[in-house]
């Protein structure tokens, strides 16, 4: 008891880790029965990606919001790409690439919220891990596979 | 069970942010941090495991003032200490903001100096509660009340720092007083160089990592937002700068994450090697957000260029 403070407090941070943080992203939906995965990818990633332009370069004390706006265009691609139903290997892999991203911009999210912004760098690894871009290529998704850049 | 994990933590967290806590441990820590793999002899360790209030610190540290303790790790064998403190730190525009870190694992020092610790830093709420490797404190034998040793910290340092140990009974209800600033000698001849021709001129970055943003697709922007954070180094994929004027300015160019970002370095000053700079977001005449400090000459330059809530560490080399 008389360092129950002192330890809870310390234990605390090897439990978060156990305790974590929540998100993860549905990979559920429907399938399109045969649809036209390619075109309808390539529009669903048009919209996105000028969402994300949209949203410009954050400055510090918005870098929170710009995740979670971030995070709720990713979640909408990914339900739109599922939706289409991905055929072969590259397309699933490519819907699996995004629902992979979604938890990860949940955690950038926490971390940007509580300003350890170190963190939300070195959480973004995860991201890069991806290769999303590369994906999309692999699928044949040329829209999908461009960076988003604002201008500014 | 659970749920019943996560509310422990909370308790816990909020008790440490309110800071008493660390006067109320008295026993032994019980942290979950495994056993270190280094054994420091505990007799080594034991005059260390006391409360503290920071006294004195360099002023590069950036730190007001703060409050230290380290316990040995309840049931551990061989024994080892395990710190925490809260360290109240000057923001980038002078406000004070709070910073956690945690001392795991224990390293006995050269020569039976003392005891060194990485520094951890604490993820500000429940929430997240990440740990991040931040640097490394060294603490020198007590002298009395008084442990002195050095601080490495956001990738800067190392800086003199000085502790008084706290009496049993003894704690402060709000932010412990103010510590001694430390004030180390600063470079003061205008200039990178004693000739105006040694310093002036294209420089290109050569310390450029890949572009982290170029196979990340519909990713890649956040990614770029988010390279270009954090204390220990944000990722910087290309650059250069260019120094001219009298007094010299120097105007710096980095891309980093995807995102060009350009900084006015002012007030550039050198001593023997060392390089320092002022740094603005928005031209000289803007307000400064941060300062550079490396190390030069021979037409290179290289350290770090911080700016707000990021460090960029750079090298530059004069175009032949």
């Amino acid at each position: 008891m008389r360092s129950m403070v002192f330890a809870v407090a310390l234990g605390a941070v090897g439990v978060l880790a156990i305790a974590g943080c929540g998100g993860g992203g549905s990979t559920s939906g429907s399938s399109s029965g045969g649809g036209d995965f390619v075109a309808g990818a390539e529009a669903a990633c048009t919209k996105a990606n000028k969402q994300i332009v949209a949203l410009g370069t954050p400055q510090q004390e918005q870098v929170t919001q710009y995740i979670e706006a971030t995070e709720q265009v990713i979640e909408k691609l990914h339900a739109e790409v599922t939706a289409l139903g991905a055929s072969g290997s590259a397309e699933t892999a490519y819907t699996e690439g995004l629902a992979t991203a979604i938890p990860e911009l949940t955690k950038m999210g926490n971390a940007a919220r509580n300003e350890n912004f170190d963190a939300v760098r070195e959480l973004s690894a995860g991201l890069v891990e991806i290769h999303l871009g590369e994906l999309a290529e692999a699928a044949k998704l040329k829209t999908c596979a461009e960076v988003p850049v604002s201008a500014s | 069970m659970r749920r019943l994990k996560l509310i422990v933590v909370l308790s816990g967290l909020i008790a440490l942010l309110t800071s008493v806590g660390i006067a109320w441990a008295t026993t032994g820590a019980t942290t979950g941090y495994p056993q270190p793999k280094e054994n420091v002899p505990v007799q080594v360790q034991a005059p260390f495991e006391n409360r503290y209030v920071l006294t004195a610190v360099g002023s590069g540290a950036g730190i007001r003032s703060g409050e230290m303790k380290f316990e040995f790790e309840e049931g551990s064998s061989p024994q080892f200490l395990v710190g925490i403190s809260q360290f109240y730190q000057y923001g980038p525009t002078g406000e004070i903001e709070t910073g956690l870190f945690t001392f795991y694992p224990p390293k006995e020092l050269a020569g039976g100096k003392g005891v060194g610790f990485t520094v951890l830093k604490v993820g500000a709420s429940a929430q997240y509660g990440q740990l991040t490797e931040d640097g490394e404190l060294q603490l020198f034998n007590p002298e009395g009340d008084t442990v002195k040793g050095q601080l490495r910290l956001h990738g800067g340092g190392p800086w003199p720092v000085e502790f008084k140990v706290l009496d049993e009974d003894e704690r402060y209800t709000a932010s412990p007083p103010a510590a001694r600033q430390i004030h180390e000698a600063q470079p003061s001849n205008p200039g990178w160089g004693g000739e105006a021709s040694e310093y002036e001129g294209e420089y290109k970055l050569t310390n450029g990592a890949e572009d982290p943003t170029a196979k990340a697709g519909t990713l890649g922007a956040v990614i770029g937002v988010a390279q270009g954070l954090g204390v220990k180094g944000a990722v910087v994929s290309s650059g250069s700068m260019t120094v001219e004027g009298d007094p010299a300015v120097a105007t710096v160019e980095l891309e980093t994450g995807g995102t060009d970002r350009t900084f006015t370095l002012t007030k550039l000053a050198w001593q023997g090697d060392q390089r320092v700079a002022q740094v603005h977001n928005e031209g000289p005449d803007s307000p400064p957000v941060g300062r550079f400090e490396g190390t030069g000459g021979q037409g290179v330059v290289k350290g770090d260029l911080i700016s707000g809530h990021s460090v960029y560490k750079v090298e530059f080399k004069l175009k032949g």
